[in-house]
């Protein structure tokens, strides 16, 4: 349940001058059940590509993603994901956004809110039922993208740095209930960020990429058990442990 | 709007608009009586009013209104229900909209009046026929209203519901496009609404009903009769206000709850 | 601050466009450098169309003073008499029922001529059975709007055939190009106008003419020749130049009918085979003598008062001026 596998995945995107860009050269990957998996690069090294690929929003010229020993083409009930950005619908209120994908799949109206409900209990936000995503802070606004994902119950979670465009003080916090809902929830994720912090207080297992093309530069396992005080010792340690990893060689070459 | 109650309240918020209101009807007054002296080339607000409660009394303004209102409904909900579809097809399909595209382009420019000969040759003296003219001047707004709604729905509504499991054209059409789109498609009957209400006198110009305050606008304008025509304009251009605040206070407020927290 | 400006500077544009309105009033200068003619494209009213063509005009008013004669097309009545009400017309070759209505609302003009008697037709569409007029009944007929010649005549003929005008009959007010292209298109029974418009249809295969106005109302006035009191207090003696050249251009129409055909589908538009027909069909006659007409045009001017068309009743002397036309 919620073990992924990608295979030899090759994408490009056409360039003005009418050459190739290559994103993703012959990238293989393992992600396994219920693991927590952060993918730690700097912009344009292809984590975006990589993701939209697994979530089956666009296709990769070669290579397979194969979910649970089954190989997945196009979007699958499956897989959920967690946007960057503002990606509610604003014309829906809370509940109805994260019973959307419930309502996509033919389940009545009373059943669907009674799942949703459990959901929206879940990010903590039962009084916004029936407000809209207008009337939200920011932070409020990932959480119900949260719920929403998780509603339709997939196996594995995309997340493509949900937590980027809060402040310091809000992203700490959803950090931490993100861990509280995983854990939870059980779910495989799959977590994008250029943070090295975050990564370190979330990860069971970075994967550090560089750019053009994409490129697993370093793995790096972590065995601080949760839940990490980003104020300890130990934490500090490892953060020094991964950055010292990123700067090698390496992963800075272009 | 002024939820606060109170009449008191309302003239304190608009104060400054019905200043200007009664000024302009102090000028059109005075420059009336003591420059033209004239009230063929300007009737005076007396000699409006007197013609208003003459054609009060004669108890046809009753008639005009809804004879002028079924015409305008009739050219309204034509526009709306031909014009949306073909937005949708236009905005969604990249394919229709370049085949459709020069056409409607071409079309757009051509005033409604210069349609009145079709209109005739279409549809006789039927009230189709006048809501034909009207139809015209609605289309293109709730048109090109609905197409750009459409073309500017953000691509990331589409790909949060195609994980969701909405992934048919149908489906995203219904439960994502068309709500995203809706501001723009509401905007644009809104202006439909104004557009095609100035398209009345027009429409109304070649003898289709007995009635209409376009019809009988021009009929007393046939007889010189400059007062009545003014009742006219004023009637035209006051109703039409109405319709639009429908639309501004109860329309709005209604269909688009959710956009209350941006501004206005 | 700045919307106060704005709001003072639109106010003077307003009252600046205004005031320009209301010159026009005094455009009139007392010398006539430019003397300005109105007219509609009927057959009726061919008199012009030949002197306008000839220069007969211009030549025969040069030496009154008149240095330069233009004219201006009308596709009907009312708007030719709103624009004399403005001042833009010295002449007016016109219906005489508009003129009934525009010297209600004040227009300073005298009937001093008539131009035209009868020469409008009732045209019924072919599918139409015509055996009289009660065939009319339940029946649309196009014809000018309210407060014309045409639509005066219509009614009073159907009234005294027992028809109501908008209980039995329907009859709908539209320039002669909307009537033509209705009855065309088959949207419309009948249509009642003056030539050579019933030629049109009925060359196109389209109707055929059952009743010449004539028969409707026996030697009605049609046009008349209209001219400001203006003109008719400063400058008499071209009053009575103008009454002479139309007769002048009668005569020669009626010596020369196909040219004064050409002449007139030439400048109006108009096609040559319609024109020429409705010459050799119309009832109607060029008739000048203003003093035959006087009891039908009173009769009309009786009749829109009482349909409310007019606010107040017209005499005789509110209408004519009878001593220009001198009996040749």
């Amino acid at each position: 349940m919620g073990r992924l596998t990608i295979l030899n995945l090759n994408q490009s995107f056409p360039r003005e001058d009418g050459s190739r860009l290559q994103v993703l050269e012959d990238f293989s990957l393992e992600v396994q059940d219920k693991e927590f998996v952060c993918i730690l690069g700097s912009s344009g090294c292809g984590k975006t590509t990589l993701l939209r690929l697994i979530a089956g929003l666009d296709t990769g010229e070669s290579g397979s993603i194969i979910l649970d020993g089954e190989e997945m083409k196009g979007t699958n009930p499956k897989v959920g994901m967690v946007f960057q950005e503002y990606s509610l619908f604003p014309w829906r209120t809370v509940i109805d956004n994260i019973a959307f994908g419930l309502e996509m799949q033919g389940i009545n109206k009373e059943e669907r809110y009674h799942i949703a409900e459990r959901y929206l209990n879940l990010v903590n936000l039962t009084q916004f039922r029936n407000s809209y995503p207008s009337e939200l802070s920011g932070g409020m606004r990932q959480r119900v993208a949260v719920a929403r994902a998780l509603a339709v119950d997939p196996v594995l979670l995309l997340m493509d740095e949900p937590f980027g465009a809060l402040d310091a003080q809000t992203r700490n916090m959803l950090q931490t209930e993100l861990l509280t809902i995983w854990e939870k929830t059980k779910k495989t994720v799959v977590f994008i960020t250029h943070s090295v912090d975050e990564a370190v207080f979330l990860a069971d297992r970075i994967i550090v990429l560089t750019p053009r093309p994409g490129r697993i530069c370093e793995t790096i396992p972590l065995s601080l058990p949760r839940p990490r005080d980003r104020t300890s010792v130990e934490f500090a340690q490892l953060r020094r442990h991964v950055l010292d990893l990123i700067n090698q060689p390496k992963c800075t070459l272009q | 709007m002024a939820t606060i109650a109170g009449k008191e309240h309302w003239i304190k918020e608009h104060w400054l608009g019905v200043l200007a209101l009664i000024l302009a009807l102090v000028f059109w007054a005075c420059y009336a009586a003591l420059i033209v002296k004239n009230s063929f080339l300007l009737p005076g607000p007396g000699d409006v009013l007197l013609a208003f409660i003459d054609l009060l009394q004669k108890g046809i303004l009753l008639a005009d209104f809804g004879v002028s209102l079924m015409h305008f409904a009739i050219g309204l909900s034509g526009a709306i229900l031909i014009g949306i579809p073909i937005g949708i097809a236009m905005g969604w399909n990249r394919k229709a909209d370049e085949f459709l595209n020069p056409l409607i382009e071409i079309l757009r420019p051509i005033p409604p009046l210069a349609w009145i000969p079709f209109a005739i040759i279409w549809f006789g003296f039927t009230p189709v026929s006048a809501g034909f003219v009207i139809f015209v001047g609605a289309f293109f707004p709730i048109l090109i209203n609905t197409y750009t709604g459409f073309r500017g729905v953000p691509r990331i509504f589409v790909e949060a519901g195609r994980m969701l499991g909405c992934t048919k054209t149908n489906d995203q059409i219904r439960y994502i496009a068309f709500p995203a789109a809706l501001p723009s498609v509401v905007s644009g009957i809104r202006i439909a609404t104004g557009v095609g209400w100035m398209c009345l006198v027009a429409a109304e110009l070649f003898g289709v009903s007995n009635y209409g305050l376009g019809k009988n606008l021009w009929f007393y304008y046939n007889l010189h009769q400059m007062d009545a025509v003014v009742v006219y304009m004023l009637l035209l251009g006051m109703i039409g206000l109405a319709i639009d605040m429908v639309f501004r206070y109860y329309i709005d407020r209604h269909f688009l709850k959710w956009r209350t927290g941006e501004v206005a | 601050m700045n919307a106060l400006k704005i709001s003072a500077f639109a106010l003077l544009a307003l009252a600046l466009l205004l005031f320009t309105a209301g010159c026009t009033q005094q455009a009139a200068t007392p010398k006539i450098s430019e003397l300005r003619i109105g007219y509609q494209p009927s057959t009726h009213q061919m008199a012009h169309t030949t002197a306008m063509e000839k220069g007969w005009w211009k030549a025969d008013l040069a030496p009154l003073g008149v240095q330069n004669v233009t004219d201006k097309v009308f596709p009907s009545g009312p708007p030719e008499m709103q624009a004399m009400l403005a001042g833009d017309l010295d002449i007016a070759y016109v219906g005489a029922a508009p003129v009934l209505s525009a010297l209600a609302t004040g227009l300073d003009a005298k009937i001093v001529a008539g131009v035209n008697t009868q020469g409008s037709d009732l045209v019924v569409s072919n599918n139409l059975d015509y055996k009289g007029p009660q065939s009319l009944a339940g029946k649309t007929i196009a014809t000018f709007p309210a407060g014309s010649i045409q639509d005066t005549v219509l009614r009073e003929w159907l009234k005294k055939n027992n028809l109501s005008p908008d209980k039995d009959v329907f009859i709908k007010g539209m320039t002669p190009g909307d009537a033509v292209t209705a009855i065309t298109a088959g949207k419309v029974d009948a249509i009642f106008l003056p030539t050579p418009s019933p030629s049109t249809v009925v060359n196109q295969g389209k109707g055929r003419i059952v009743v010449h106005s004539g028969e409707m109302y026996p030697n009605h006035t049609c046009c008349v020749l209209v001219v400001s009191g203006k003109l008719i207090r400063e400058h008499p003696e071209i009053v009575r130049q103008i009454i002479r050249t139309n007769d002048k251009a009668v005569a020669w129409n009626q010596q020369n009918l196909d040219e004064a055909a050409a002449i007139y589908a030439k400048k109006t538009g108009a096609n040559l085979a319609d024109v020429k027909s409705s010459l050799q069909e119309w009832d109607g006659s060029w008739v000048s003598d203003p003093n035959i007409i006087v009891d039908p045009v009173l009769d009309y001017a009786k009749f829109q008062y009482d349909l409310g068309y007019i606010k107040k009743p017209l005499t005789k002397d509110d209408i004519f001026d009878l001593s220009f036309y001198k009996k040749s």
